[in-house]
């Protein structure tokens, strides 16, 4: 009896063995952004689960439960501080899926446990869009569909791997109609928001430059952005990806000017007249927790929802939480502010008072010497390619008060935003407008698809300079001191040092020089651009621009007739696939007429009921409309003779048979059964 | 007079000691004629040793009644042997098994030691006594009486020794009249049993055996037969589905009903008649399932057609 109380009360073991491996796999995507003592509670509620099932445990008690519940809320609060916030309310969902385990008696809660499994699979799309993780929770879902499936088997009570298959069956078939739902269905705006600032990080360069910081950013291999020009792509050293412009230093740091300091006129930036031919592209940034867009010189956004600043830059007025794709044009030749107004003159030569004496000395001697300020930036330029500096991606820490005078006449070894500091006080000091420029220059191009990609290591600092009658002029003083690092790249600017991703061993970036990583690294990068643009980018506006290109004009019926069509277009195969192979073989033909009898009397009001057999059921009816009884007999007889008797079936007289037999069915009695 | 005939004779006769309760003495008739042994389950007092008696009686057949116990032990059946001092040997004493029907009295008021002994002898109709095999008389036939499991003092009988009893009959209350009828009668008669005719020869008998297997079995009743059994199988009502013994012995009684109802092919009414009594014991209710192998029963005949698939 061991068996049959298994058998219908509790959950099958294939099924609990089916939930439990789903429930790790669910975990296991979030174990890096959780405490590891979570995984601790898995193995205990598992085996704990398992020792109840082989009856060596019991289900715990109502107060063994409370205390539980009440200790996972205790330790996620210790662990992050703070019971609010996307991470910490994951890490509750997760306890709580944990200890569900252990109040999973009857069928009815593997359901909840199951549906929050799914709730959970939709969960880690919070984190990560990731092709690969995508796949992954692909699977999962077959995880999740297999124990439920598995559960509704109340004989399997072994673990059988073969429960897979038709949930992953299911699911493919399911996939048409996915795709439909994906590309047609209204992209409707969310009508609740998940906090997801409040775990991100802000990533990318900050409007606030300390030297050290870009230094820092370079030890990352994160992708920044990913571009997809329309023509030719730019020689790198051109590629100088304008971000953040700081005009404003304040107590040793570079920031850039806030919206309140600027004058009413200057909120816009002045009209120039764009020289040249424009330079088409598409930047696919990836999210940023900024404001900020990153775009060659003299850009113009090419869609609504994007704005320029007054120093040319391009700035989104919500912070890119998720990633984004814009459509950008420039035009490198033109010159930027042709004339310098006065507020910006003032402002674009400020420099705190009395700091760094030794370097306003040094730039007042420079610029004594030089006949105008194009000549006097050369002689910079030339003082820091004769002096003895030295491009270094871990430059000592300057601890004096003048730090600038100390980097300048003693250290001498910085990075970019050394140099790019340093040269734009120098700059001030000596009377010209100058200003630091931050973003990355240059990038990878994937010669799978022509993308650039732009990681974060590739973050610069660079300075601009005005110069009557040209404007802006960038000039790199980073360029001075290492012209590899803008010809070839950090990696070969810092090679002798040794110090390029020298915290992440394993970064396939690293290993560039080995041939078949690399193009498998760039060619799944080019999927990824794919991915990103066509899937997770894959928002109101792109759906509206498919949609547009595929019926024109875009108008509710057309809209809706679209999703009904495609999906019957999507429906109609599987469904007739499904019903080919369910369709029962073509009834013999005394059968048929022995149904087509039972359906004359159905519409006399005798219905035959399953499993009736055909005896009973003609003295059923004899019974009930006498006046039909010996017509119905004589059918029954001569139906049963046919079809259980052992006559033998030569054709010929099988065949007079049923015309027998279907002549009777034709001289059923006219008359209505009375009663 | 016919074979056919005789039976019908045979199950009026059964009926004068059994008022009421034709279908049953059909059933039980059906069950020896295809060879097998029968078990009749009721309360006491229903009249399951009458109809074993009567049966036994106008079959003709020689029988032996042994009222199971709880101190009964395997050779008080099978039979033991003997130093006898006159011949300086020992002979062998056979014990009443050695009949042709064998009526076995509440069975499960026995310990399971002395069911066991009966196996060997229900399945092969041989028994082994101190290492010697001896075969029984022909035919052999037990027919055993039990009351409901649930009542004080009984040993349940496992699933692998019911499986060995071809049907299994319930009695149940006999309908007002013919109760009357016999209390009435029961001051006369003492005994009805005693006095009934016998109806149907041992050649006879095996005759019906050979009439019964040259019914006729169609493609399409094989079909039905066979969804009734994968449908025992497959649903999660049946802890315990139909085994391919019990698939054969409801052919096999599907077919003799057949004979005894004067056809020459079976027809799904008769495998419907003799289902309730060759399956239900054999079928065990899985833990959340409510009834009992008669509703197990009823569940396959609702649930499966005997038409389509």
């Amino acid at each position: 009896m061991k068996r049959a109380a298994a058998a219908g009360t509790l959950i099958p073991r294939n099924a609990l063995v089916w939930i439990i491996i789903s429930q790790f796999a669910l975990l296991a995507p979030h174990l890096l952004r959780l405490p590891l003592w979570l995984v601790l509670v898995y193995l205990g509620t598992a085996v704990w689960r398992l020792l109840v099932f082989q009856g060596r445990a019991s289900f715990p008690g109502r107060l063994v439960r409370a205390s539980l519940a009440l200790g996972g809320c205790v330790a996620v609060f210790l662990s992050y501080g703070n019971l609010l916030g996307l991470e910490p309310t994951v890490a509750l969902l997760l306890i709580a899926f944990a200890f569900k385990l252990l109040e999973l008696v009857k069928p009815k809660d593997a359901y909840v446990l199951l549906f929050l499994g799914y709730f959970i699979c939709v969960i880690g799309f919070l984190f990560s869009q990731d092709i690969l993780f995508v796949l992954y929770s692909l699977f999962t879902l077959v995880l999740v569909t297999t124990g439920l499936v598995a559960l509704h088997r109340p004989r399997e009570d072994h673990f059988r791997l073969g429960s897979l298959r038709l949930p992953a069956l299911m699911l493919a078939q399911a996939f048409p109609l996915m795709l439909v739902l994906f590309f047609l269905f209204p992209r409707i705006g969310p009508l609740w928001t998940v906090p997801v600032k409040s775990h991100a990080a802000k990533t990318g360069v900050s409007d606030f430059m300390r030297p050290g910081d870009i230094s820092e950013l370079s030890q990352s291999d994160d992708v920044a952005f990913r571009v997809q020009f329309e023509g030719d792509i730019p020689p790198k050293s051109e590629l100088y990806w304008r971000g953040l412009v700081f005009s404003v230093l304040e107590e040793g740091a570079w920031r850039s000017l806030r919206y309140n300091e600027l004058p009413g006129l200057e909120l816009r930036p002045p009209a120039v007249e764009p020289e040249g031919e424009p330079l088409a592209y598409t930047v696919l940034m990836l999210p940023t927790q900024q404001n900020w867009l990153y775009s060659l010189r003299y850009a113009q956004p090419a869609q609504r929802g994007i704005l320029s600043t007054a120093d040319y830059r391009l700035y989104s007025p919500v912070e890119i939480e998720e990633q984004l794709q814009y459509r950008v044009r420039s035009w490198p030749g033109t010159p930027l502010d042709p004339e310098l107004s006065d507020w910006r003159r003032e402002t674009e030569l400020a420099l705190p008072v009395q700091d760094n004496p030794a370097t306003r000395a040094l730039a007042q001697r420079l610029r004594d010497g030089a006949a105008d300020s194009a000549a006097f930036v050369d002689a910079v330029l030339q003082y820091f390619r004769d002096e003895p500096f030295v491009y270094t991606l871990q430059p000592p820490l300057l601890t004096a008060e003048n730090s600038m005078d100390q980097f300048l006449l003693q250290t001498r070894r910085g990075f970019c935003e050394h140099y790019a500091y340093a040269f734009v006080v120098m700059m001030r000091a000596a009377g010209v407008p100058a200003r630091v420029v931050a973003g990355y220059q240059g990038g990878e191009i994937n010669p799978v698809n022509r993308t650039v990609i732009v990681h974060q290591f590739d973050a610069h600092a660079w300075a601009e300079v005005w110069l009557e009658g040209r404007g802006w002029v960038r000039i790199d003083p980073t360029a001075a001191v290492s012209p590899d690092r803008i010809e070839l790249g950090l990696e070969e600017a810092v090679a002798a040092e040794g110090s390029f991703l020298a915290n992440s061993p394993l970064s396939p970036l690293r290993y560039r020089g080995v041939n078949w990583v690399n193009m498998l690294r760039l060619r799944y990068d080019a999927l990824t651009y794919r991915w990103q643009s066509w899937v997770t980018g894959f928002d109101g506006e792109a759906q509206y621009r498919l949609l547009q290109d595929l019926f024109g004009s875009i108008r509710a019926p057309v809209f809706a007739g679209a999703i009904l069509l495609s999906g019957v277009v999507v429906l109609v195969p599987v469904g007739w696939l499904l019903l080919q192979r369910r369709r029962p073989r073509p009834l013999p033909p005394e059968q048929r007429l022995f149904l087509e009898f039972c359906e004359q009397m159905r519409r006399r009001g005798m219905t035959r009921a399953t499993g009736e057999a055909p005896g009973s059921f003609g003295r059923r009816v004899a019974r009930e409309a006498p006046q039909l009884a010996g017509w119905a007999m004589q059918f029954i007889d001569a139906f049963e003779q046919l079809e259980y008797g052992g006559a033998p079936r030569d054709a010929a007289a099988y065949r007079q048979h049923l015309a027998g037999l279907r002549q009777q069915l034709r001289r059923v009695p006219g008359h209505r059964h009375q009663g | 007079m016919d074979t056919v005939g005789a039976i019908d004779d045979a199950v009026a006769e059964v009926g004068k000691a059994l008022l009421g309760k034709e279908a049953q003495i059909r059933l039980a008739l059906c069950c020896l004629l295809a060879r097998g042994h029968l078990l009749i389950e009721d309360l006491p007092g229903m009249g399951k040793t009458t109809l074993s008696h009567a049966l036994a009686a106008v079959l003709g057949l020689a029988y032996r009644r042994v009222q199971f116990t709880s101190d009964l032990l395997p050779a008080d059946i099978l039979g033991v042997s003997v130093y006898d001092r006159n011949d300086a040997s020992f002979t062998f004493h056979p014990g009443p098994i050695f009949t042709q029907v064998l009526l076995a009295d509440e069975i499960n008021r026995t310990t399971p030691r002395t069911q066991s002994a009966l196996l060997e002898a229900m399945a092969e109709g041989q028994v082994t006594v101190e290492g010697e095999t001896r075969r029984l008389p022909q035919p052999f036939f037990v027919i055993a009486t039990q009351n409901p499991i649930h009542q004080s003092g009984t040993y349940p009988l496992p699933e692998s020794q019911l499986d060995r009893f071809l049907m299994r009959l319930q009695l149940g209350y006999p309908d007002p009249q013919a109760e009357r009828r016999m209390l009435l009668a029961g001051a006369a008669q003492q005994s009805p049993e005693a006095a009934l005719r016998r109806c149907l020869s041992p050649e006879e008998l095996q005759s019906c055996r050979a009439a019964a297997g040259d019914v006729h079995v169609a493609d399409s009743l094989l079909d039905y037969l066979q969804r009734l059994v994968g449908f025992s199988r497959e649903r999660p009502e049946f802890a315990v589905g139909l085994s391919p013994r019990g698939a054969l012995a409801l052919l096999n009684c599907a077919r003799t009903w057949a004979f005894m109802n004067r056809r020459q092919h079976v027809v799904p009414e008769d495998l419907q008649a003799v289902l309730p009594a060759v399956a239900a014991h054999r079928l065990v209710p899985s833990g959340d399932y409510a009834g009992d192998g008669h509703a197990l029963v009823d569940l396959l005949q609702r649930s499966v057609d005997v038409i389509r698939p």
